[in-house]
């Protein structure tokens, strides 16, 4: 019955309708059949008895008591056909058990116990169960007899049982096939009426298989409120329950906590529990974000830190340098918009004052300069209180963040000290359109003490190296100062030696002046101071009578005027010199070439006037004969040029005229190439060297600056050989006496004006010369050599 | 160690030998010195020096620039710098150029000194500067106008002087800034002249012995101060001749303080001062 179990709920049902009906086919079938048999068997017996009862009438009515031959063929049809069926023949028997009348067994012996059995009745008529073979089949026949009337006979008939019941078995196949027919439909309704509920059934089952394996299955759709609709209810329920657990859950595991969810029922633990551990998952991380929040803080600060540390590491020679990196990377550290540092400056004696060494898009307005004392504004407080200042509202035009989008103040303000151990060395100003948060503002005080150290450590390590450099600098300057001092020294000395040979001349030349020369020193006013013996006896005065004098009183009249003018001149720088007459005690006549040179203190005012003079009474007078002489000379050398202009054009002319000159002057001829063709007589006659001594010698051989300066007579003679006329003057000796001659050198050019002949013509100066320059030179030299 | 004249002999003529200067005409005492010097500097003596002298040309530059003296300051000796301002450069006013000739410029100061002066008589710009010394070592720093700045703290006083007061009106006031022609950086120590200043002039190396006139032109003043003492009297003349050749008519010679022509070339010359005006 194991196999019951297993079964479905369908089959078991159809099983059971079909176990049913199959019961009530049976049972039916059974009675039917039964009471069927029992009816037919009765009616069977009725028709029997009413056929024998025909029959008996029939006999009765046809024989009269015996059965003689007509009585029987008047019977004998009767029996020859079957009464209902098919092999029911009535047959006759009498008493004694002879066959009077039967189909085939007449004049036979009827079996006597089946005799007896009828004899044995008392009643006239009735039936037994006999077998008898038919169709070679042993069947069972149901005989029925009755008791004739007018014969002493049996009638009977045998009946064929299975002839009776016959149409009882078709009854029972219509009975069956109805059966089936019944199952069919009772099966068909059966699956109508129950597939929903079976379908649910599955649904429900399938669910909650599925539920076993953990999975979620749909909702089962079933609308019936029936005992089934019972069932899917709640489990549909507890089915989006578990639903909206899990999506609860799964956002929950999604960090989604602030989703709401209800608990499915008051005792919903799931749920409940779930709730709670959402409620404690937020606090956690409300927590760990707050936690993470100050991470994140710590992180930035230490970072920072970190990157200040590095940042103040690098640059830390250059403050500069330095200072800009600080302010540029703590401004974009801070996500700030403008920043200033300031280093306190102690380092002169003066008052300690804040300097801005460096800034970040600064523009202060208030405070444009760059110094800021201690104690004045927010910056220089800072100082004083050593402490943070933080303003959320700044003074309107404190300061103003410039940036391309134009000037808008900042939203607040942050000055920090930069301290170490107390001690200040600067602040720190950051602007800025955030607010700053407290960690910022414990970070900028915290790099304030990095940098303070830094800066320390850099100022005193860039006076370390300035004082290295300084001294270097110094032992370096020592050296070259030393080696100027040197030069210095030899300059001073190579001065004085300089200034020693100076003056151990001037001493010569001074007393040289005594000695030779008329000497006078001269105030501003012309008044002599000093007076030397010479000048006192060549006018014939005494000292004393020069004394308050003024120069002006002893020139005589006819150069006073002269003297007067020039005064004013020497007064101002320029020294006279010229030959002025004098009015001396004895002669009226005195001529004095004088040199009066002004001397200036260093601011250019006149503190003396020297005087110096030669007498030159005698050789003025030989002067003046000379001078005319000259001037003669010089009358007759441009006739003789202009003469010589003709004699260009016509020889013949010329050397007529040079035969002329030949009585008066030194003529000589000479070729371009320097030598001499021709000397005149007074040529011979004035230098003293014979025709045949000159003429063929070349002119450089004899000539003493050819000799001398060969250079100068070179540039001297090419001059000449390009046609320029030149003029010089020398002396020589001759016989012991000094000559001077002045020559005129001539070029000769013919017609293509090549220069084909030289000309010298020269004349005798030798007096005049004498006399004129051996004086003039000699004055101007010693008045210089006064003059120092 | 002692210098004698024949050991200044040996190497004066064995400068010659292995260099163009000629030292023959210098001053002997001060040579002495000098050659003493430059003996103790390079820790040798008077064998070895002249030796390398023969052996190495470039040894023998440097020992010419070793015993060359060149001492000069900013507006040394103000009272010359007031003559110049107020007697000497007023006499070109009206030229259209002027040619100068600092001969033996030295480290240069003299030349900024004129500079700074002719600009501030409105004279610069038609000036010519020429400058000229036998140290290139020292044209170089002259060239490059920067200048010790503490070791020479005089200079602002003697700028002072010259530029800013008039001796002759103690009233007068001429509040002429520094920056105006040189910077001053006290941290480095330095003083440099202006740009400006310093590209005008032309340096050249010469050597007053025997080069002659090197820039081809002719000069209406020539500046030879505390040059000529280190010069013998001959040699001495020699240069007055060269500056007088080189010089205009009525071109001006200005010597050092101590420095005077003596001798023929003296007639050549009105002396007005230290100056001495050409003929």
């Amino acid at each position: 019955m194991k196999f019951l179990h297993k079964i479905s709920l369908r089959l078991r049902v159809h099983v059971t309708v079909v176990m049913l009906l199959l019961l009530m086919l049976i049972s039916s079938v059974i009675a039917v059949y039964h009471l069927s048999k029992k009816r037919i068997m009765e009616n069977a017996q009725k028709q029997m008895e009413v056929f024998l009862e025909n029959i008996s009438q029939i006999i009765a009515l046809n024989t009269n008591g015996t059965l003689d031959y007509t009585a029987y063929n008047a019977i004998k049809p009767v029996f020859n056909r079957p009464a209902f069926y098919t092999s029911d023949y009535p047959f006759l028997v009498d008493y004694s058990g002879n066959l009077l009348i039967h189909l085939y067994k007449e004049g036979q012996k009827y079996p006597p116990e089946l005799l007896n059995q009828m004899i044995s009745n008392p009643d006239k008529a009735g039936f037994f169960d006999t077998r008898e073979y038919r169709n070679n089949r042993s069947e069972t026949c149901r005989i029925y007899y009755r008791k004739t009337d007018g014969l002493k006979a049996y009638i009977g008939i045998s009946v064929c049982k299975s002839e009776v019941t016959k149409g009882l078995t078709t009854t029972t196949l219509m009975l069956l096939a109805l059966f089936l027919a019944c199952v069919l439909i009772a099966i068909l309704l059966t699956s109508i009426v129950l597939s929903p509920v079976l379908r649910a059934v599955k649904s429900i089952s399938k669910s909650l298989t599925r539920m076993e394996r953990g999975e979620i299955p749909p909702a089962i759709p079933y609308g019936n409120d029936d005992e089934i609709g019972r069932i899917v209810r709640p489990l549909n329920a507890v089915i989006e329950g578990i639903d909206r657990v899990t999506i609860f859950a799964n956002e929950i595991g999604n960090n989604k906590l602030d989703n709401s969810f209800t608990p499915l029922g008051p005792n919903d633990k799931l749920g409940i529990t779930l709730l709670n551990l959402k409620n404690y998952l937020k606090d956690k991380l409300a927590e760990e974000e707050k936690r993470k929040v100050e991470d994140e803080r710590r992180i930035w600060v230490n970072t920072g830190l970190a990157k200040f540390s590095d940042i103040l590491r690098q640059n830390n020679a250059d403050l500069q340098l330095l200072s800009d990196s600080i302010v540029q990377n703590l401004v974009n550290y801070l996500d700030a918009n403008q920043g200033g540092l300031f280093l306190l400056n102690d380092d002169k004696n003066d008052e300690p004052h804040l300097e801005l060494v460096s800034s970040f898009a600064f523009n202060r307005k208030k405070a444009k300069k760059k110094t800021i004392l201690i104690g004045e504004g927010l910056v220089g407080n800072c100082v004083v209180e050593k402490h943070s200042v933080y303003l959320k509202e700044i003074p309107e035009d404190y300061i103003e963040i410039t940036s391309g989008l134009g000037d808008s103040p900042p939203r607040s303000l942050l000055i920090v000290p930069l301290k170490l151990e107390d001690n200040v060395f600067g602040v720190v100003e950051i602007a800025s359109f955030h607010e700053f948060l407290p960690h910022h503002i414990e970070f900028v005080e915290k790099i304030g003490e990095s940098i303070a150290s830094t800066l320390s450590a850099v100022k005193n390590s860039i006076r370390t190296n300035e004082l290295l450099d300084q001294s270097q600098q110094q032992r370096e300057a020592m050296l070259a100062q030393e080696e100027e001092m040197r030069q210095n020294m030899e300059e001073m000395q190579a001065t004085q030696e300089e200034m020693a040979r100076k003056t151990l001349e001037m001493e010569g030349v001074t007393s040289a002046i005594n000695e030779s020369l008329l000497y006078g020193e001269l105030d501003e006013h012309g008044i002599f101071i000093a007076v030397n013996t010479n000048l006192q006896n060549s006018l014939g005065y005494s000292k004393q009578e020069f004394d308050g004098k003024t120069l002006f009183e002893y020139i005589h009249p006819n150069d006073l005027p002269i003297i007067q003018s020039v005064w004013g001149e020497i007064k101002t720088g320029v020294p006279f010199k010229g030959t002025i007459q004098w009015r001396a005690r004895q002669q009226e006549n005195i001529f004095i070439l004088c040199n009066i040179t002004p001397s200036f203190d260093e601011y250019g005012n006149l503190y003396k006037a020297f005087l110096l003079g030669q007498d030159i009474t005698q050789s003025k007078l030989l002067e003046l004969k000379a001078q005319q002489q000259a001037e003669k000379i010089e009358q007759n050398l441009l006739e003789i040029q202009f003469e010589q202009e003709q004699l260009q054009q016509r020889e013949e002319e010329m050397k007529s005229l040079l035969m002329a000159l030949d009585t008066t002057c030194l003529v000589a001829e000479v070729t371009p190439d320097g030598r001499i063709t021709f000397i005149n007589n007074k040529n011979v006659e004035t230098l003293g060297d014979s025709k045949e001594q000159i003429e063929g010698k070349f002119h450089h051989e004899i000539d003493f600056q050819a000799r001398t300066q060969p250079e100068k007579y070179k540039a001297f003679w090419n001059d000449i050989l390009n046609g320029i006329p030149k003029q010089r003057e020398f002396s020589l000796n001759v016989k012991g006496r000094t000559i001077w001659i002045s020559e005129f050198y001539t070029p000769i050019r013919d017609s293509g004006g090549a220069v084909v002949k030289i000309i010298i013509i020269g004349f005798d100066i030798t007096q005049s010369k004498e006399v004129e320059q051996r004086l003039a030179q000699r004055i101007e030299e010693l008045m210089k050599m006064l003059n120092r | 160690m002692v210098v004698t004249d024949q050991d200044l002999i040996n190497f004066v003529v064995a400068l010659k030998g292995s260099s163009n200067y000629d030292l023959s005409e210098y001053s002997d005492k001060s040579l002495k010195r000098r050659l003493q010097k430059v003996l103790a500097d390079f820790n040798v003596d008077m064998a070895g020096l002249i030796s390398s002298v023969k052996n190495y040309p470039v040894f023998a530059e440097n020992i010419v620039k070793e015993i060359t003296v060149n001492t000069t300051e900013l507006f040394r000796d103000p009272p010359v710098w007031h003559m110049l301002r107020s007697r000497i450069l007023p006499r070109f006013k009206n030229n259209s150029t002027i040619n100068i000739w600092h001969a033996g410029c030295s480290t240069g100061q003299e030349v900024y000194s004129m500079m700074i002066l002719l600009n501030e008589l409105g004279m610069l710009d038609k000036a010519k500067i020429f400058a000229s010394d036998i140290n290139t070592d020292v044209l170089e720093t002259a060239k490059k106008g920067v200048y010790k700045y503490r070791f020479n703290i005089g200079y602002l006083d003697n700028f002072d002087k010259v530029i800013k007061q008039n001796p002759l009106n103690y009233e007068e006031f001429n509040d002429v800034p520094y920056e105006k022609y040189f910077d001053i950086d006290k941290v480095k120590d330095v003083i440099t002249m202006k740009k400006n200043l310093s590209e005008k002039p032309i340096f050249r190396k010469h050597d007053l012995v025997q080069d002659g006139n090197l820039f081809f032109a002719k000069f209406d003043l020539i500046l030879c101060r505390n040059v000529i003492i280190y010069f013998n009297y001959s040699l001495q003349n020699k240069v007055f001749e060269l500056f007088h050749s080189n010089l205009y008519t009525k071109g001006v010679l200005l010597l050092g303080m101590h420095e005077t022509i003596l001798g023929p070339w003296a007639a050549k010359f009105e002396k007005l001062g230290q100056a001495y005006i050409k003929k």
